[in-house]
């Protein structure tokens, strides 16, 4: 019954779709009003069917069906609750079934917020566009990856559960769901990008209608990455939390050509420059995220997270091909009608360190693919088969991260058009004199690491231009409207969100910077052997092997150790990390178990459990500043969220859009009037 | 030179000296350092895309003990690639070598960023020789009245 | 064509075909498929000393005159149980053969295990203990099982990276014998 509903849904959604494209094509086509309201209410359709299917799927899990082979291989009747449900995106088909619910969403969001637009012949190319993607998501689901296919044969008593890693961590509930948030949201700019070359309006409207959503699906898609990180690093147990393997480089590639997207957006926007280039990067972005898709499940290349499928690979790769093709054909068609007659003034100024923003972008979103697919170019090639891994990318990626750290701390001080030596003098100075008295105390206190002592200097010298920005905004402000620093803050901010949403999500990246230049320097990894009762000390942390835990819960065996930690005689708790093991699974699964410090992690693994004489082995490693890269995410999404809220007017001149130029000016005047 | 010259020389100056400080050759890579560095080169055949330093496999364990042994005989980098090479293949090595077409995945990238920092040189001075665009009188006045305009609304 | 940007998105394309090209050739094929045969076939098998179950020390050099097949294993390990059977059936059928010396080397597991494992499973040949997997690692072996073919001058002239057969064992003893 549910597999017949589940069914049902898929097939009412892809009559939507399809019947979407079909009744916005007539509008467009024969220009009629009644067409486009079919049209919408198609996408309605469609979205009904997304919910069914997924409705039909939980209730499916929740009811333990084992008529569902999707359900009988990732779930069983001791799986707890919450993976129950979470279970519907545990592999491969219930995750493209929530890729195709969430795109549904997405569609139906821009039928809602176009409404009044719907006769637009750029909101309705849009909108088929978006539709016809539905389309291939619907077909590749109901011919190729079925969720709702049928055990062959008896139905088993029990399922086999979701994989232990799946499973280990309420992080499972979060991590893919925001990942698809911000994957899916890319369709939208990718639409309107196709709409505006088809209708041939691609000044700066499309940019408008899309600028929000952009920048909310990047925002769940930078959150979705940096949870995936916490999941390698709490659940994962091996003690890092980026292991450049190809489905987490597949993430990133997206989030790179968007984020380049997201600052020269604001190029177009002001001088009317790089149609071209914005054009590209958001149909390459779209493309990156149906590329990302194809490597994690068509098992290609190797790697921890891949869910593979053979027959998957073939209908991802052609589906890429024709995105791909048509954006490359419509470019070309339109080729004449591109150019834009803007001009950047002056190699020193903000529309100068936007490009080379998008350059270093660029250029690390190509060192990543390339070194995520050169395993297979080479083999195609030479027949023979080498490894790209860590080393390469953390090479590679670094200067390149370094010169964008520099450029995100002088960038927001550069004015537009041409900075004069004066400007520069009174913006960055200071904040450059900072930055390299904190090299000068890095190498004294800390390490002579050149990329360190670098990276740290730079991430001062940033933070230090921010505040300075941000401080002499508030203090005109609140000479202008005498009132406390408190208001003149939250009105300068609400004056111009954009901005200063922005200087927020450039501190949540310095804070990662930190984190990672500081993980590449700082810390150590230690085992010890420990009889029950006894302790040893390492680097300072005082480890006393307390006891052992066995437990049985469901399909999962685990042993547990506690262990308590002092440091400098005080207590900071007691901490279990353990062993599981899973019946249909040889190796043991490490659950590490992590004191969380402001500056340094204190990681604990069970290595070995206790053999015949009660002794374990436990690694002891010390991880600096892990908590950062949380932080410096969680600022991320904070800045974001500011980024988004609406412009409040100015009181006075309500017709002024916030400029960044004029608020300087007349920060920098009200600043020269004050008596010395 | 004048004071601000000397302000942003001084600057140079601190920049390139803390710099040199951390560029300064030190002594020997300590025997510990070295077969680090060369356990994150290694792969661990029994996982995805682990280095033999991240990974607590047996295999991962046995392969750390191996090359710290074959450090503390003095075998170089190169032997010590080589020999794990021998017995497991290219692929055991994360880091591609640059003989062969392994050359490619390290001078693409830089290839490109050089292209690509070299076209937007050239479209700057492209843009810099076309003329400037001078402004007329008109056009002064206009922003020295709406300037004055808008010091004037912020005070009151 | 005229206008250059026609050219680029061309140029582009091109790559992207070529791209795909390489995508789509390599779809269904086992990333894992390097790890069929052995690297070190036909090179002189690595020096070993492991320690058989009696407290033996058995050295590779020790063996040298006689055709040795040498299975890397465990308890713990289900293609291990797997080949057990081919295993035993092909040794009885050539225990009285004094050229040939099988090996059974254990890794990545405990001892009390392996001793009762080899008790109730009767195995007849000789095992012995790779501490440290030291010798599996000199092997250049991936996991287990796998078995190795060592010809009476020390070179390692077969291999097979999974479970194994008694017909593959005649091969590797045929090639091994130079018959």
């Amino acid at each position: 019954m549910r597999a017949q509903v589940g069914v049902l849904g898929l097939i009412i959604g892809l009559v939507g779709a399809v019947s979407g494209v079909v009744f916005l094509g007539l509008g467009i086509r024969f220009r009629e009003h009644v067409h486009v309201v079919w049209g919408r209410r198609a996408v309605f359709v469609m979205l009904g069917g997304a919910v069914l299917a997924v409705i039909a799927m939980e209730w499916a899990l929740l009811t333990h069906d084992y008529t569902i082979k999707y359900v009988a291989e990732n779930n069983a009747r001791a799986t707890p609750l919450l993976f129950t449900v979470t279970g519907l995106w545990a592999a491969l088909q219930g995750s493209i079934l929530l890729w195709a619910l969430i795109l549904s969403g997405y569609i139906t969001f821009m039928a809602v917020r176009f409404r009044k637009r719907l006769d637009d012949r750029l909101v309705q190319w849009a909108l088929v566009v978006a539709l016809s993607v539905a389309v291939f998501f619907f077909l590749f689901m109901i011919i190729a990856a079925n969720p709702f296919k049928l055990v062959s044969g008896a139905t088993p008593a029990d399922g086999t559960g979701p994989n232990p890693l799946l499973q280990n961590h309420p992080l499972m509930a979060f991590h893919p769901p925001m990942l698809y948030l911000g994957f899916v949201g890319m369709t939208v700019p990718f639409a309107f990008a196709m709409a505006a070359l088809i209708t041939g309006r691609f000044g700066e409207g499309w940019l408008e209608d899309t600028r929000r959503t952009t920048l909310i699906a990047w925002g769940f898609l930078t959150v979705g990455i940096i949870l995936g990180a916490w999941w390698s690093y709490e659940v994962l147990g091996w003690g890092g939390y980026w292991g450049w393997d190809p489905v987490e480089n597949a993430s990133l590639l997206p989030w790179l050509t968007a984020t380049a997207f997201i600052h020269s957006v604001i190029v177009q926007e002001r001088r009317g420059m790089l149609r071209v280039w914005n054009l590209s990067l958001v149909i390459a972005t779209f493309c990156l995220t149906i590329l990302g898709t194809f490597l994690t499940r068509s098992g290609v290349i190797n790697s921890v997270h891949a869910f593979t499928e053979s027959s998957i690979g073939p209908w991802l790769l052609t589906f890429l091909g024709i995105c791909a093709g048509a954006g490359l054909a419509l470019i070309a068609w339109r080729a004449d009608e591109l150019h834009a007659p803007g001009r950047i003034d002056s190699p020193i100024s903000r529309e100068s360190a936007f490009l080379a923003n998008n350059l270093l972008f660029t250029g690390l979103a190509f060192i990543i693919l390339l070194g995520t697919v050169f395993p297979l170019i080479a083999e195609a090639l030479t027949g023979n088969q080498l490894s790209v891994g860590g080393p390469y990318f953390d090479r590679m990626t670094t200067p390149v991260g370094l010169v964008l750290l520099f450029i995100m701390a002088a960038a927001p001080a550069l004015p537009w058009r041409a900075a004069s030596g004066d400007v520069l003098r009174r913006r960055l100075l200071v904040p450059a004199y900072i930055g390299a008295s904190v090299m000068l105390l890095t190498i004294v206190l800390w390490t002579r690491d050149v990329e360190t002592v670098i990276a740290f200097g730079l991430a001062a010298f940033a933070f230090s231009a921010i505040v300075r920005e941000t401080w002499v905004a508030v203090r005109s402000r609140r000479r202008a409207d005498s009132t406390n620093s408190v208001l003149a803050l939250r009105r300068t901010v609400a004056g111009n969100p954009r901005r200063y949403g922005g200087l927020v999500v450039h501190t949540g990246v310095l804070c990662i910077a930190v984190a990672l230049a500081a993980a590449g320097s700082f810390g150590s990894k230690h085992e010890v052997q420990l009889d029950h009762g006894k302790s040893a000390t390492v680097d300072g942390y005082h480890v006393t092997f307390k006891g052992v835990h066995s437990e049985r819960s469901g399909q999962k065996a685990t042993v547990s150790v506690e262990l308590g930690i002092h440091k400098g005689g005080r207590s900071l708790g007691t901490y279990a990390p353990a062993l599981s093991t899973y019946p249909n699974s040889a190796t043991a699964i490490a659950t590490p178990s992590v004191h969380t410090g402001l500056f340094e992690d204190l990681y604990l693994t069970l290595v070995s459990s206790p053999n015949q004489r009660g002794r374990v082995t436990v690694g002891v490693a010390r991880n600096s500043m892990t908590l950062w890269i949380w932080l410096g995410g969680a600022i991320m999404a904070i800045g974001t969220a500011i980024a988004l809220t609406p412009t409040k007017r100015r009181r006075r001149s309500p017709d002024l859009e916030p400029d960044d130029d004029v608020d300087d000016e007349l920060a920098e005047m009200a600043e020269s009037e004050v008596p010395a | 030179m004048s004071r601000r010259a000397w302000a942003w020389f001084g600057l140079g100056v601190l920049v390139v000296g803390v710099l040199a400080v951390a560029l300064w050759p030190r002594g020997h890579e300590s025997t510990a350092a070295r077969a680090h560095r060369l356990e994150t080169e290694i792969k661990c055949v029994d996982c995805e895309s682990l280095s033999v330093a991240d990974s607590e496999t047996d295999t991962a364990r046995a392969a750390r003990a191996d090359i710290l042994e074959r450090v503390r005989h003095g075998e170089s980098d190169a032997t010590i690639r080589q020999a794990y090479v021998d017995r497991f293949g290219q692929s055991v090595l994360l880091k591609p070598a640059t003989n062969g077409i392994g050359l490619l995945v390290w001078a693409l990238p830089v290839g490109l960023l050089i292209v690509g920092a070299g076209g937007i040189v050239l479209a700057l001075r492209r843009w810099q020789r076309q003329p400037r665009m001078k402004a007329t009188e008109a056009d002064e006045e206009l922003v020295e009245r709406t300037r004055a305009e808008l010091t004037k609304g912020r005070k009151t | 064509m005229k206008h250059p940007l026609r050219w680029v998105a061309l140029g582009v394309a091109i790559i992207v075909a070529a791209f795909a090209v390489v995508l789509a050739a390599n779809v269904g094929k086992d990333p894992n498929a390097d790890a069929r045969t052995s690297k070190l076939t036909g090179k002189p098998a690595p020096a070993f000393t492991v320690e058989a179950l009696n407290g033996e020390q058995i050295s590779l050099a020790s063996l040298r005159g006689k055709t040795v097949i040498v299975n890397f294993w465990n308890t713990w390990c289900l293609p291990c149980q797997n080949e057990l059977p081919a295993l035993q059936s092909w040794y009885a059928a050539h225990r009285s053969d004094p050229s040939i010396v099988m090996l059974g080397i254990v890794r990545d597991d405990t001892d009390a295990a392996v001793r009762d494992y080899v008790k109730t499973q009767k195995i007849p040949w000789t095992v012995a203990f790779d501490r440290g997997s030291k010798t599996a690692l000199d092997f250049g072996t991936r996991g287990q099982p796998e078995t190795y073919a060592i010809s009476p001058d020390g070179v390692i002239v077969g291999s097979i990276l999974s479970e194994v057969t008694p017909s593959i064992l005649d091969q590797m003893v045929a090639v091994a014998q130079g018959t």
